[in-house]
């Protein structure tokens, strides 16, 4: 019955092949909020802190709860199976290793946040430092949480929301705790046998998109040129306009000369 | 509820105290208020405009409500407060139009949550999504550290990386921009190049205890007595004043240990100087030692610093060899007879043959003081004016002052090696010493008899009485 067996042999490898890509996407998602998070972070206690950005945080936190919570479920329940082949099970433990270490730096984003949120009252704008953004993170807010666009009035939320808060992100933190704590107990990766797939060097993702974005640094790469180089740019498109003008002055006097 | 971090330090990196950090970061958030605070201006790119930008001046002229102005902005960059926007590189307030901005309290140096390897990875893989190549040499050395050591995260550290990057574009340009800075700057200071030193100093716990009236007036003395020998030192100091021809501790270059080694033959000129000060930096400097034995073989009362060497080697020496030491030095410098005898006075001398008959290792106090007194007031004076010291004074060497270009400072501490083993050094000590009690005369009548065959006139100068 090799017939048989084939089949069988087929459905299992589907089977285990979704398995993966689920596993794979469910990480990939929980890897991109996290990123998310960790920009929305890094603009609190600055001047663009403002209820709507808490509470951007605290959507994008409780999607990446409910993302690891699967994740840990779907990751537990098939490296615990005996029965997985070897090299499903190295992926696996790829993607759980990519999972806890994610889980990390969440658990560390989200106690800063925390702390912070101690420091900087928004009943206190006066103490916001001037950092020198301009914009909140509504587009990384909306990127985290995969809506097209987040509804931009600002939330009605009641005056007791920030310690409200507190309790809610004390827990969410403790949450947290207890899962990578269930996590190393339920399961044992061995991290130093894991080998990585990619390469050392991430490629660049796009030219287009770091020329335009070196152009904007332009202070990194020429410290103390960048008044000169403003100067000389804005001297091109004088001369350029310049030029422009004249040969349209040329064609006008001409079509009236001829 | 406590917040328990998870994450373990493997880096043991130094991290700076809270109670610093807590000082400075209320002083910066005074900076913030719009009356009282640091004047804000915008920093204009090519094609958009940056707020919350501060020169420099600003900043020096905010901190002169604390004295040290200068000294104390250039704190608040080192520690990653503010950064400087042109010249990252350089965490220093320069008092001119050079542009600053303050740092995010996300970026703020805390001692509660370590700076993390993996974030440092994450933000070396970004910096390479960006611009191929464009990490610099400690950088890329870092970067290939790490991969080897994190290598089982490194597939989630180029797939964060790629993340961040995306997420960031999502942003308007003119705070994309910003949040680079941001984090380039918190990189430097966390992570600099290996020769730079952080400013995550120490801060040290004080104590003040109120003084009496009576401790006043030796406090008042010991006052005076620490001025001048600060007077004195100061130019010897290699932290207060300029070390030739180059602090090793700066610079990576060893020359002025290898200058300054226990028993070069040419000493340094400030070597030699600081001989003149007292008759213990005489003595206690090996090579001067060797310069005072020397003098003092000319004038044939060798045995004195002879009896002290011997009497240090009792006190410092191992337990078992305690009784034979003893003994030797008895019959070589005291005994009634010895052929080196040394000259002090009869109740120094009964103490200490008492002593020596229950040996301990500070039998010979009484007389090692005694002769330390005599030849600090007898023969260093004369040894200061004595030929041998001018000699000495005139061969001395004052090294050249060294200027090493940033690539060969680069280049000193990538060819920095460990210095010798102490037993190779503690073994070369031991020779030295063999060598040098061969060679020593033993017995004044050999050397008078050496004398008298060669048939010298002057008869040598002794100012001990020889039983013979």
């Amino acid at each position: 019955m090799p017939l048989v067996n084939n089949k069988v042999g087929n459905d299992c490898t589907v089977g285990t092949d979704k398995t993966l890509a689920d596993g794979k996407d469910l990480v990939e998602s929980v890897i991109k909020v996290v990123a998310c998070y960790r920009h929305l972070a890094a603009c609190v206690g600055g001047c663009t802190d403002s209820l709507q950005l808490r509470d951007e945080l605290r959507q994008t936190r409780e999607k990446a709860l409910n993302l690891a919570e699967a994740i840990r479920l779907h990751l537990t329940s098939h490296l615990r199976d005996k029965s997985l082949p070897e090299d499903q099970r190295k992926e696996m433990e790829l993607l759980w290793v990519a999972f806890s270490s994610s889980l990390e730096l969440l658990h560390v984003d989200m106690c800063k946040v925390f702390s912070m949120g101690d420091n900087f009252s928004l009943a206190n704008t006066a103490s916001l430092v001037q950092t020198g953004l301009q914009g909140g993170g509504s587009e990384v807010a909306a990127r985290a949480l995969s809506l097209a666009d987040l509804n931009q009035e600002p939330p009605t939320l009641p005056a007791g929301l920030e310690s409200q808060e507190r309790s809610t992100m004390e827990q969410e933190i403790s949450q947290i705790d207890h899962m990578i704590d269930d996590m190393e107990k339920k399961v044992n990766v061995l991290r130093w046998m894991v080998e990585p797939r990619g390469p050392q060097y991430a490629d660049p993702l796009s030219s287009t998109e770091s020329a335009s974005l070196a152009l904007l640094s332009v202070d990194e790469e020429q410290p103390g040129h960048e008044p000169r180089c403003q100067r000389s740019l804005i001297f091109v498109f004088l001369l350029l306009f310049a030029v422009v003008l004249v040969a349209a002055t040329l064609s006008v006097c001409l079509v009236l000369f001829s | 509820m406590t917040i328990r971090n998870v994450l373990r330090d493997h880096g043991q990196r130094y991290r700076p105290r809270m109670a610093c950090l807590k000082k400075v970061e209320k002083v910066v958030l005074e900076m913030q208020d719009p009356t009282t605070g640091v004047k804000l201006q915008p920093q204009r790119l090519v094609i958009t405009t940056i707020p919350h930008a501060i020169t420099g001046e600003d900043i020096v002229q905010i901190c002169l409500f604390y004295s040290e102005a200068r000294s104390f902005g250039s704190m608040l960059v080192a520690l990653g407060y503010i950064y400087p926007i042109q010249d990252h590189k350089r965490l220093v307030v320069k008092p001119d139009a050079s542009l600053y901005r303050f740092q995010t309290p996300y970026f703020w140096p805390t001692q509660q949550w370590p700076v993390e390897d993996t974030d440092y990875a994450i933000y070396l893989a970004k910096r390479n999504i960006r611009k191929k190549g464009i990490l610099e040499l400690h950088e890329q050395e870092q970067y290939n550290h790490l991969h080897k050591w994190m290598n089982h995260k490194w597939d989630f550290i180029v797939m964060q990386a790629k993340e961040q990057y995306r997420a960031a574009k999502e942003r308007k340009k003119p705070d994309r921009v910003v949040f680079d800075c941001q984090e380039r700057a918190y990189w430097v200071v966390h992570r600099p190049p290996v020769r730079t030193h952080t400013c995550m100093f120490p801060s040290l716990q004080k104590t003040f205890t109120f003084p009496s009236v009576w401790s006043m007036v030796t406090c008042f003395s010991l006052h005076c007595r620490l001025v001048k020998y600060c007077a004195t030192y100061k130019g010897h100091d290699p932290f207060l004043s300029k070390c030739l021809p180059s602090n090793p501790w700066l610079t990576d270059d060893v020359t002025y240990w290898a200058l300054n080694m226990p028993n070069v033959e040419i000493p340094t000129k400030m070597r030699v100087e600081r001989w003149t000060f007292s008759f213990g930096e005489l003595l206690s400097d090996p090579r001067g030692r060797d310069d005072f034995r020397l003098f003092l073989k000319k004038e044939f009362s060798g045995e004195n610093l002879a009896f002290w060497e011997g009497c240090e080697d009792l006190k410092w020496g191992t337990a078992a060899t305690m009784k034979e030491k003893a003994e030797q030095i008895y019959k070589t410098f005291l005994a009634r007879g010895a052929p080196r005898w040394i000259n002090i006075d009869g109740k120094t001398m009964e103490i200490t043959v008492k002593g020596l008959k229950h040996p301990h290792r500070y039998v010979l106090d009484a007389a090692q003081t005694h002769i330390y007194m005599l030849m600090k007031k007898d023969s260093y004076g004369r040894y200061l004016k004595s030929p041998v010291f001018k000699e000495t004074t005139k061969k001395a060497v004052c090294p050249e002052e060294h200027k090493f270009s940033d690539s060969q400072l680069e280049q000193n501490a990538r060819n920095r090696r460990p210095s010798l083993s102490p037993i190779i050094i503690r073994q070369q000590e031991q020779e030295q010493k063999a060598k040098m009690a061969a060679s020593a005369p033993v017995d004044i009548t050999q050397v008078m008899s050496k004398l008298s065959q060669q048939g010298k006139e002057a008869p040598p100068r002794r100012t001990s009485v020889k039983n013979d």
